[in-house]
């Protein structure tokens, strides 16, 4: 029966309950694969080496950002500065390269470094403000839109020199480096979150943050890593982006493709997670992030206008808010 | 009582929030190896008391011994140790973690470079070992705590306690929203432990549990200790008396 209470769980228990949450939790991966086989049938070239190799490009710029995103919702931090870090890293990563002439390496690092200042600022707002991350974040992503845009000038800053989308696309084993990397984050992200001593605390922190404190977990310390590492992905992922299209990923205050906030967001309640923390496996984001690239490639091939894809990814999102809600009723 | 050795005491404490006197030169003797209970009207200082006991709150005044030798409490950190441990009220579980890691919660043993990998191994062995030690019928320690009963919680807190080395274990209301079997259930964990040698103090408003269970009963009044009495000589009528603040001769 799913019977409502009165203020509000749902009246599931026991055994019912677990293979409930069992299948919401793993029904990604059925979707995913359902999805991909009704594109090869109906949208044409779907199927071809080309365009999966662009599937796995587009979904490892999405995928790279959500997964630090999930290690900050995990920690029970909303972090909706993805796109103010992205601009921030995009504006550095440009400048430096093109206008300073800095080295490649050097300019990651930069970009990489102009990232974790933004996580700490982020931390310090939120854990010695002592503001829900979700709206200190907020106001951080005003400071960091607006530092950009200063240092770029409001210009589109373009690439005109050799050396960086050339090596930040390499390919090794016929596929990009940008999708290794996303693995890459992948397995680091699984073995911090199931293997060390840290992962154990982010998701106690996010779980219950008093009981965490009570037992003695640096809750405050969590929560700042737990920020950086959400904003480091998005630096990394803005010098992925900034490399791709040759120019600073940033017109006005708006930022270029698919990579914000609400595919992050999206894919991260998709994958099971709880909105409220402490709650999801990391390599579910990453079949998530697949969803999502996938449906928008397909639909694009099939030649559905922008504006209806756009409404369906809306939808992704809404049906993703409710599953997410139906389960923290539950648990 | 004579013969009891004492394994904490507390020497003339005493702690204020602002106008409210909440502990008045309390001196309580802790005997090892018993259940000691202390019970009181709501507001009589037994929780600011325990708190003072765990760390959880500094005194103004006063101090401790413990096992013979006088000591700070500095924080729940220092507590731990003393081999004091408190299981607090609501036993402050995250309900989507497992037992284990429960039960290893802040205290979780690695492995590895760093001392930064978890040593999943280690902690599921000793986890079961614990558990059994205190009798719980917990069937999966890899049960999310969300679907535990109240006793099973109880008993993995307790293990917590214990985990951290825990000699002296404080226990706050621990039947207090337990049905029936249940609150039987918690009564035999805290037999075990005390048929272990560990000391536990019980906090409780249920006098008849108190004397199902306890070696001693201490009483407090508008924050001063009132005294103790060992439960063979104490009737229910005098702890009762005691309770509402009339001091016996």
């Amino acid at each position: 029966m799913l019977g409502r209470l009165a203020h509000g769980e749902l009246a599931i228990t026991g055994r019912r309950r677990e293979r409930l949450l069992f299948l919401m939790d793993n029904g990604i991966y059925v979707v995913t694969v359902l999805l991909f086989i009704v594109f090869v049938f109906l949208a044409p070239y779907f199927f071809t080496p080309r365009n999966l190799v662009n599937i796995l490009i587009s979904a490892s710029l999405a995928g790279i950002v959500t997964a630090g995103y999930t290690v900050a919702i995990l920690a029970g931090q909303i972090d909706t500065s993805t796109q103010g870090v992205l601009a921030v890293a995009t504006v550095t990563t440009a400048l430096l390269f093109e206008e300073l002439g800095f080295s490649l390496p050097m300019t990651v690092l930069f970009a990489l470094l102009a990232g974790i200042a933004a996580g700490l600022f982020n931390g310090l707002i939120v854990v010695n403000g002592k503001i829900v991350a979700f709206v200190a974040t907020l106001a951080t992503q005003g400071v960091m839109l607006a530092i950009a845009l200063f240092l770029s000038g409001g210009q589109t800053i373009t690439i005109a020199r050799e050396g960086l989308q050339e090596a930040v696309f390499i390919r090794v084993f016929g596929i990009p480096s940008s999708v290794w990397i996303m693995f890459f984050c992948y397995i680091v992200g699984y073995v911090l979150l199931t293997q060390t001593k840290l992962g154990a605390h982010i998701y106690a922190t996010g779980a219950d943050y008093r009981a965490s404190l009570l037992s003695g977990v640096p809750v405050d310390r969590v929560i700042r890593i737990a920020l950086v590492i959400s904003a480091l992905t998005a630096a990394l992922t803005a010098v992925l982006v900034t490399a791709r299209a040759k120019q600073s990923a940033m017109f006005g205050l708006a930022i270029a493709g698919s990579v914000d906030f609400v595919t992050a967001l999206t894919a991260v309640l998709l994958g099971g997670f709880s909105l409220f923390g402490g709650v999801g496996r990391i390599e579910r984001n990453l079949v998530a992030v697949m969803f999502l690239t996938i449906l928008g490639n397909g639909l694009q091939l099939m030649n559905v206008p922008t504006g209806i894809i756009l409404i369906v990814r809306g939808f992704a999102l809404v049906l993703a808010v409710i599953l997410s809600v139906l389960r923290a009723r539950m648990t | 009582m004579a013969s009891d050795e004492v394994i904490l005491e507390t020497i003339d404490l005493d702690k204020s929030f602002g106008a409210v006197h909440a502990v008045r030169t309390v001196s309580w003797k802790v005997y090892a190896g018993r259940v000691n209970a202390l019970v009181g009207d709501n507001g009589a200082g037994k929780s600011t008391l325990i708190k003072l006991i765990s760390g959880a709150l500094q005194p103004n005044g006063g101090g401790f011994r413990v096992r013979g030798q006088e000591t700070r409490i500095g924080g729940p950190a220092g507590a731990f140790g003393l081999g004091i441990a408190a299981v607090y009220q609501d036993l402050a579980l995250v309900e989507n973690r497992d037992v284990v890691m429960n039960m290893f919660l802040g205290s979780e043993l690695t492995r590895g470079p760093g001392q930064i990998f978890l040593d999943h191994k280690g902690m599921l062995r000793q986890a079961h070992q614990v558990l059994d030690d205190i009798h719980a019928r917990i069937p999966n320690v890899r049960e999310m705590v969300r679907n535990l009963s109240g006793g099973q919680r109880q008993a993995v807190a307790v293990g917590r306690a214990l985990i951290r080395g825990g000699e002296i274990i404080i226990m706050d209301e621990p039947t207090a929203a337990l049905g029936v079997e249940q609150t039987q259930e918690v009564l035999q964990l805290i037999d075990t432990l005390r048929a272990q040698g560990k000391t536990i103090i019980l906090i409780s408003h249920n006098i008849q549990q108190v004397f199902e269970i306890a070696d001693f009963i201490s009483v407090m009044f508008h924050g001063e200790l009132l005294g103790t009495r060992s439960r063979d000589e104490a009737t229910e009528a005098e702890v009762v008396a005691m309770i509402m603040g009339k001091r016996s001769p």
